[in-house]
């Protein structure tokens, strides 16, 4: 006892330096100590047993492996399925292990036959789901828990293993652009903050923060979703966008090694095209917009000019999209012995990207071994995951590409066609454009990809280790004692090389430069967990205590040089002037956490969860946080007043939870302003530093707080063929994290500063069905899920002012990013009607010309000008109300069929590109819709005028075309496979060939690329306040994939 | 029992570790020094100030945006460019939501509250920690920026809050607009304060600061508050402080260089003419200063060279207007010439007087065309311009006290003495003298004639608009009338659009604040 007080004072004193090096020596001495005192009893008398195993057809199954949980003792059973053990204790346990079947554990109790049915793996999980910090039966759920199924749902190629989740797990939605190593954006049950909105991620148990791009989806065995305050707040304080947990694969004991491969190869292709106009259209266009302004047409445009182009008419997406690729190749090794398990895995995936140049594209090496063992009351176990990254981005230098630059693949569409893509007068070979000859500075995005070098190296190390200690294991009581440390590090080396180059005035640079800089992020994180289940008579109690602590860092170090001669050797070394730069960030969270389930008579189901956390990222005053939930459950269909039959209802429970959340995925240091002491002034070329506040603080910043009431049930129906679950939540997120507006003559430079000042509410019904069937040869399986949300804003603090989004507004009362703008009137076809009309904008209008509502003004009532003070109203909202999901699948004998289609409905977008091409002043291509543009020959349209003086037509309005209906439903995957006899290759379980065609096609009536886009931060606002604002996402291709699956 | 003793012993363990664990919550910012540590030491003082200045360099101030948003609404420029807010600026029709237009006001504010915090904050300081000549120096530094800041506010805007502490409290955040008199009080209180405080120079004081020029003098505070007082026609006040360059304390400090156009170059900075210029430096840093969180990589340079420099050097987003060209034209140089000012002004091609070149090359645009030259790196050896220039902004020159003065006197109905002054100016560009060519100018006319010496001596040098403006010639028809000749910007013009109008953002943010007539 003296040695464990000693023990503990050294944490007590030293955490956590030390700990993470005595961590596995207090362990050792813990278990020592136990071992003395728990383990006397276990062994005692012997007896034979016998007993026989049948598969799930109850036929005999031979050579399953039976052993004593924890001892070496062990045997196999025989041809008749039969089997005959010596076992020292009715205390033992027995446990029956098969290839493809579950682990099956039978107390021995005083029974001298144990005769048992094992359940094919594939059922069994299904029955199983994991949730925070240990597992539960499915229909002891009393939270609000989506799992996905993970085979089906593999079957869709994606680098992110969230990408497995869109249209799959039931309100969850996942948005993503088309962009290898694209990171998909994920919102749990709608908007609950305005920082970020990803979930928090656990694999394997240990918590591993916002990305979980590292991990190959291919290793995955489970994934879980947990949604309401009842699953999460064992994750209190990370909890509240919602928890998924992953796991990985691991192996079977008492296994010879099996060796799997997966492979696929497919081929991308942008399958959308966005009509521009070609030479001849364009120069019409361009032309006649400069008459309508007044102005002669530019050199490039003119027929009657020396400088008129007309044998340059490049298509710009011909030119710059091409066939991408993509592959995937897993090999994993998985077995055991009577005492461990094994798994290890090696994985490589490459997509090459459907853009001409150096990107986007990603590729990805993985290796992971996981591994565990036992003996007695010991257990341990690991998981080890490297992951090497090179991506190739499509992102270049707003600093160098002066402008409001769109993505690149907006540049590539709305390119004119007038500029070739090379030219071999220019200094680099590029062609180029400049605004005073081609009215454009229009970017050749085919040579900025080619010309600029970006990519990310990315190495992560992810490990853990883990010990169990069966503490206690008497009379009904099971007392597991667990220590986890893990240990998480990612390292990037971010790199952007810029070359000189010429591409027209606007898009010229005079010094090369380079920037060469690295990221480090440590996660540390330490838990102990005591588990503690017993029954007795009707009772059963599962209790959970633990305690957690982790602790982030985050290096970040730039270099940059400049001015590289040629030949370049673009390493800093090179670069005449050079500069670097460093900052390092740390949080800690320091937590407690306990939860009781307890369970009556398997019909009464009760739990609850209680979570402290501590942050390092707020002032002491609030540093601490308490999450509590409960949730109660009832199985109405164990009832013994229940008479409605099994074969129609076989079972129904209902539940209900509440509880809070909390989310602290702020930055760090908030509460204290800083001095910036880096502020340069060239007093008369001699530079001098001086330093003052530059930027208010946020003194009182404190935890986002989510509360969730969620009421629900669990059908299961005629004869358990339909699986119906419903349930409604209604979540209110406080003290919501906002940047409230602050005026400029507050002489801040972030003049958003973060305070908990707004609330957000979001409410949701969520639908699952599944439907299956099984008539002889042919099985299918029929799964849809529907979920809604409805947002609501209702603070923002300080004086409620709205934030504005790029043609979106967020104001109490409304949602998230509402499309906010101009009410469209038509189009003004006389000059007296514009006469008889309110002035718009102070703008020249002529017949053509959009007309806007003439809405409201100072005095609260029309006041004949249309101005962006008063007549500005919603227009419709961003986010989608609905979110659905359909997958049928279906084997027939040896071939096997999946289709999976999901969508979103009920919702705006505003496309950047869309009008980009649509403009009436510049000299960027065209749509094609333009040729039907207004003229005086030509007024039955909602097109207007061209106008190159334009400040009219422009504006963010209901105009036809600038808010388009998301609606859409993608075919996701079509994927027919066909399984090969068995050994028709020596030594070969098992294989399978497939042909997948992958975003085969989008039923949308919107006119960009993606309806499920995703919004990038710009210009200081926050994507978050721009929902429907599609900035130019990259499109999804369609790729068509064949793959096959071995087991040897 | 001795189960639920090792649950508990266990649980203690646990709440023993946690316990430890919530010490390491304490995490200081290795990154930064906290507000609390700040403000203490006597270099914190000097670096406060030093501060301030780099407020000059941002985007919104003289970097570029307020230098071409004022340029381009006079009748002497006009916006040639693909982006648009340049060019309805000078149109007088540009949107309330235009970028550049909060930029300035943004970085305005941002001097004037870097300001305040130095005057807080540094008169608090015992004198045990900073001399009283150190205080004053420093304080006198910080009244004259914050002077600097509210008159160009006041110029651009017309009505703007008054701010003069730092707004600690998120509730100080709503300032409402102050009244026009109350604007320029605080304008002619804070140069009051900074002529009283400042040293004529920092060659010789000592401190940390010594031999850093380019600081604020009293020299650019009392001229600045000439300025002020001509501007609210204060004749009698500006008369007081003008003198002071003559005969009084400031007498011979300042003279004019031979050479007008060393007034415009990034040599000869800080010459004798120059009484405040902005400092713009080239060859350090790696990131701009347009704007956000300064740093020590931060480049010192400025960005309207490139902005102003003529197609195929520079950005051409502005061109200069034919009148002034014309006006440039009109009386010849004793000796027979053009007005050596025109040459250092705008940059055209004329064999006949030997103007072939650009940018050390052959004229490369149409023979027809002219640009800018004064504030672009034409003709000062640089073959094409880059991005990032260094030439000083001169904010305000000798020239101009000489040309203020005379027109005080003028007012003051003292024509016949503003002759001299006025010739001081027009002898550097070899003109005749004033005396013996107009003679006996009546006081109508010698507002003619000093509003022609003015516009050939500050074209192009962002205030030609602000004398427009208080000269009152847009409400005076027959003025209106030539102005929309010199230039047809003008056209566009509606009463009240002469001044930049309040960010729409900023009175959607600040219910407090009033639109101007511009909004």
């Amino acid at each position: 006892m003296r040695v464990l007080t000693r023990a503990s004072w050294l944490f007590f004193t030293n955490c956590p330096e030390r700990e993470r090096f005595i961590i596995k020596a207090f362990t050792m001495l813990l278990c020592m100590t136990m071992l003395q005192i728990c383990c006397v009893s276990v062994f005692a008398q012997s007896k034979t047993l016998t007993g026989s195993v049948t598969n799930e057809k109850g036929q005999p199954l031979s050579g399953v492996s039976v052993t004593v949980k924890g001892t070496p003792v062990g045997t196999s059973t025989n041809n008749e399925g039969k089997f005959s053990l010596q076992v020292s204790s009715d205390n033992g346990i027995l446990q029956f292990s098969y290839v493809g079947y579950a682990i099956q554990e039978i107390a021995v109790k005083n029974q001298a036959a144990i005769n048992v049915q094992l359940i094919p793996e594939a059922t069994a999980l299904k029955d199983i789901v994991v949730v925070g910090y240990g597992t539960q039966r499915k229909k002891d759920l009393t939270g609000s828990v989506a799992t996905v199924n993970v085979a089906e749902a593999k079957k869709v190629s994606t680098n992110d293993i969230t990408g497995l989740l869109q249209g799959r797990a039931t309100g969850v939605a996942v948005n993503s652009d088309g962009q290898p190593g694209a990171v998909p954006s994920v919102h749990i049950r709608g908007f609950s903050t305005f920082g970020g909105s990803a979930p928090f991620y656990v694999v394997d148990g240990v918590p591993v923060g916002t990305s979980i791009r590292e991990f190959s989806p291919e290793d995955i065995q489970s994934i879980s979703v947990l949604k309401d305050a009842s699953a999460a707040s064992i994750y209190g304080a990370a909890a509240a966008n919602g928890v998924v947990i992953v796991t990985t694969k691991q192996g079977t004991k008492n296994a010879p090694m099996r060796v799997e491969y997966n492979g696929y190869y497919g081929w991308d292709n942008v399958w959308q095209i966005i009509d521009v106009t070609h030479r001849v259209d364009y120069q019409t266009l361009n032309n006649e917009s400069r008459k309508n302004a007044g102005v002669p047409p530019f050199p490039a445009n003119d027929p009657s000019g020396a400088d008129y182009v007309d044998s340059i008419d490049t298509d710009w997406q011909e030119e710059g999209l091409k066939t991408g690729t993509r592959q995937n190749h897993n090999i994993s090794l998985s077995g055991g012995g009577n005492n461990s398990t094994y798994n290890i895995a090696l994985d490589y995936f490459d997509n090459k990207g459907t853009y001409e140049g150096n990107g986007p594209s990603y590729t990805r090496y993985t290796a992971r071994v996981n591994a565990t063992a036992e003996k007695g009351i010991f257990k341990v176990g690991e998981t080890f995951n490297y992951t090497h990254s090179h991506e190739n981005t499509l992102t270049f230098r707003d600093d160098i590409l002066l402008g409001a630059i769109p993505p690149m693949i907006v540049n590539l569409v709305e390119a004119i066609p007038t500029m070739p893509v090379y030219d071999p007068t220019a200094p680099n070979g590029w062609g180029g454009s400049n605004s005073e000859f081609n009215g454009a500075n229009s970017l050749n995005a085919i040579a900025v990809n080619n010309l600029f070098v970006n990519w990310i190296d990315l190495d992560r190390t992810f490990g853990n280790i883990y010990g169990e200690l069966q503490l206690l294991k008497t009379g009904g009581n099971n007392l597991r004692f667990r220590t986890s440390f893990s240990y998480d590090k990612t390292q990037t080396r971010d790199y952007s090389w810029v070359p000189e180059f010429y591409l027209g005035k606007f898009y010229s640079n005079v010094e090369a430069r380079l920037n060469d800089n690295s990221r480090i992020y440590t996660n540390l994180a330490v838990e102990n967990t005591l588990n503690y289940d017993r029954i007795f008579g009707k009772h059963s109690i599962q209790a959970l205590a633990g305690q957690s602590y982790r602790e982030n860092d985050v290096v970040l170090r730039e270099s940059s040089a400049t001015g590289f001669s040629q030949p370049y050797y673009p390493v800093i070394d090179q670069g005449e002037s050079r500069s670097s730069k460093g900052s390092e960030y740390v949080a800690t969270l320091s937590s407690f956490f306990g939860r009781v389930n307890y369970s009556y008579s398997d019909k009464y189901l009760v739990s609850a969860t209680l979570r402290r956390d501590g942050s390092s990222r707020f002032a002491p005053a609030n540093r601490y946080g308490y999450f509590p939930a409960a949730s109660v459950g009832w199985k109405l269909s164990s009832e013994d007043f229940w008479h409605v039959s099994k074969s129609i209802v076989s079972e129904l429970k209902l539940r209900a939870s509440y509880g809070r959340l909390g989310n602290d995925k702020i930055g760090d240091y908030l509460y204290q302003p800083v001095v910036n002491t880096g502020i340069v002034y060239p007093f008369n070329g001699t530079r001098v530093v001086g330093g003052l506040q530059t930027s208010v603080g946020s003194p009182n910043i404190k935890w986002e707080e989510r509360a969730i009431t969620n009421i629900g049930f669990d059908g299961t129906f005629f004869n358990g063929s339909l699986d119906l679950s419903a349930e409604y939540y209604d979540a209110k997120s406080e003290d919501v994290l906002v940047g409230v507006p602050i005026p400029a003559t507050v002489g801040s430079i972030n003049l958003t500063p973060v305070i908990n000042a707004a609330t957000l509410k979001n409410t949701g019904f969520e639908f699952n069905v599944a439907y299956h069937k099984t008539k002889g040869k042919f099985t299918f399986d029929i799964s849809g899920n529907l979920s809604t949300v409805k947002n609501e804003v209702l603070a923002l603090g300080g004086n409620n002012e709205p934030i504005y989004g790029t043609g979106a507004k967020t104001a109490i009362g409304g949602e998230v990013g509402k499309h906010y703008g101009f009410v469209y009137e038509g189009i003004f076809q006389t000059q007296d009607e514009i006469d008889n009309h309110a002035s718009q904008f102070g703008a020249v209008l002529a017949p053509g010309d959009v007309k806007y509502k003439d809405i409201s003004g100072p005095d609260g009532k029309p006041d004949g000008v249309v101005d962006e003070a008063y007549d500005r109203v919603y227009l419709g909202n961003a986010i989608p109300k609905y979110n659905y999901g359909f997958n049928f699948s279906a084997v027939y004998k040896s071939f096997d069929f999946t289709l999976f289609a999901s969508g979103s409905a009920d919702f705006l977008i505003n496309s950047r590109m869309y009008r980009d091409i649509h403009h009436s002043a510049g000299a960027l291509n065209y749509s094609t819709d333009m040729l039907n543009r207004w003229t005086p020959t030509n007024t039955n349209t909602d097109i207007p005028r061209l106008n190159d003086q334009d400040v009219n037509n422009f504006k963010d309005s209901d105009r036809p075309g600038w808010l388009q209906d998301g609606t859409y439903l993608r075919l996701n995957t079509v994927s027919l496979g066909y399984t090969l006899p068995k050994n028709i290759i020596k030594g070969l379980t098992s294989s399978r060939a497939y042909i997948t065609v992958q975003n085969l096609y989008s039923f949308q009536g919107y006119k960009g690329y993606n309806p499920d886009f995703t919004t990038p931060d710009r210009f200081a606002i926050p994507g978050v306040f721009n929902p429907g604002y599609d900035f130019g996402s990259y499109p999804k291709p369609r790729t068509i994939m064949i793959g096959v699956q071995l087991v040897f | 029992m001795r189960n639920a003793i090792y649950v508990l012993y266990l649980l203690f363990i646990f709440f023993l570790i946690g316990i430890g664990c919530d010490k390491k919550l304490d995490q200081t910012n290795p990154n930064a020094l906290t507000t609390g540590q700040s403000w203490k030491t006597s270099d914190q003082a000097f670096e406060g100030v030093t501060a301030v200045y780099n407020a000059l360099i941002l985007d919104g101030t003289y970097m570029r945006s307020f230098v071409g948003l004022t340029d381009s609404r006079g009748d002497d420029f006009l916006g040639e460019s693909p982006w648009l807010d340049l060019v309805l600026t000078g149109q007088f029709i540009i949107p309330t939501n235009s970028a550049p237009v909060f930029w300035i006001w943004r970085d305005l504010y941002l001097v004037a509250t870097r300001a305040n915090q130095v005057i807080y904050y540094v008169s608090q300081y015992d004198e045990s920690v900073l001399s009283a000549d150190d205080k004053k120096r420093i304080l006198g530094q910080a009244y004259f920026l914050r002077g600097l800041a509210y008159y160009d506010l006041a110029t651009t805007f017309k009505i703007v809050p008054v701010i003069t502490e730092p707004q600690l409290d998120p509730g100080q955040y709503y300032p409402p607009t102050s009244t026009e008199d109350e604007l320029w009080n605080q304008i002619i209180s804070d140069l009051q304060q900074a002529e009283a405080d400042l040293p004529v120079s920092y060659v010789d004081v000592i401190g940390p600061d010594q031999g850093q020029i380019g600081r604020a003098t009293k020299g650019a505070a009392a001229g600045l508050l000439g300025k002020v007082y001509l501007y609210r026609k204060d004749y009698k006040n500006a008369a007081t402080q003008f003198e002071k360059f003559f005969t009084g304390e400031l007498q011979g400090i300042y003279s004019l260089m031979p050479d007008y156009w060393d007034n415009f170059k990034d040599v000869n900075e800080n010459n004798s003419e120059s009484l405040f210029e902005v400092q713009f430096q080239t060859g350090e840093g790696t990131d701009f200063n347009w704007t956000g969180e300064p740093a020590t990589s931060w480049k010192t340079v400025e960005a309207y060279s490139v902005t102003y420099g003529m197609e195929g050097a520079g950005f051409s987003d502005y061109l200069p207007t034919q009148w002034i060209f014309d006006e440039y034209k009109k009386e010849k140089t004793v000796d027979g010439k053009d007005d050596p000012r025109l040459d250092a002004t705008l940059a055209h091609y004329d064999p006949a007087t030997g103007d072939t070149l650009a940018y050390g090359r052959s004229w490369f645009n149409p023979p027809d065309k002219i640009y800018p030259k004064k504030y672009t790196t034409d003709g000062l050896g640089t073959p094409y311009e880059t991005p990032e220039e260094g030439i000083n902004y001169r904010v305000l020159r000798y020239a101009d006290i000489l040309l203020m003065y005379a027109e005080v006197l003028n007012e003051l109905g003292r024509t016949a003495e503003a002759y001299p002054y006025i010739q001081q100016v027009r002898s550097r560009a070899n003109l005749p003298d004033l005396a013996t060519v107009k003679p006996n100018m009546m006081q109508a006319q010698m507002r003619d004639q000093l509003a022609h010496e003015r516009a050939l001596e500050f074209a192009i040098e962002a205030q030609r608009i602000n004398d427009i403006i208080r000269w009152g010639w847009l409400y005076t028809p027959a003025k209106l009338a030539e102005l929309k000749a010199h230039d047809p910007d003008f056209n566009t013009w509606m009463p009240g659009n002469e001044y930049l109008p309040i960010p729409q953002q900023e009175l959607d943010v600040n219910k407090n604040l009033l639109p101007n007539p511009a909004n």
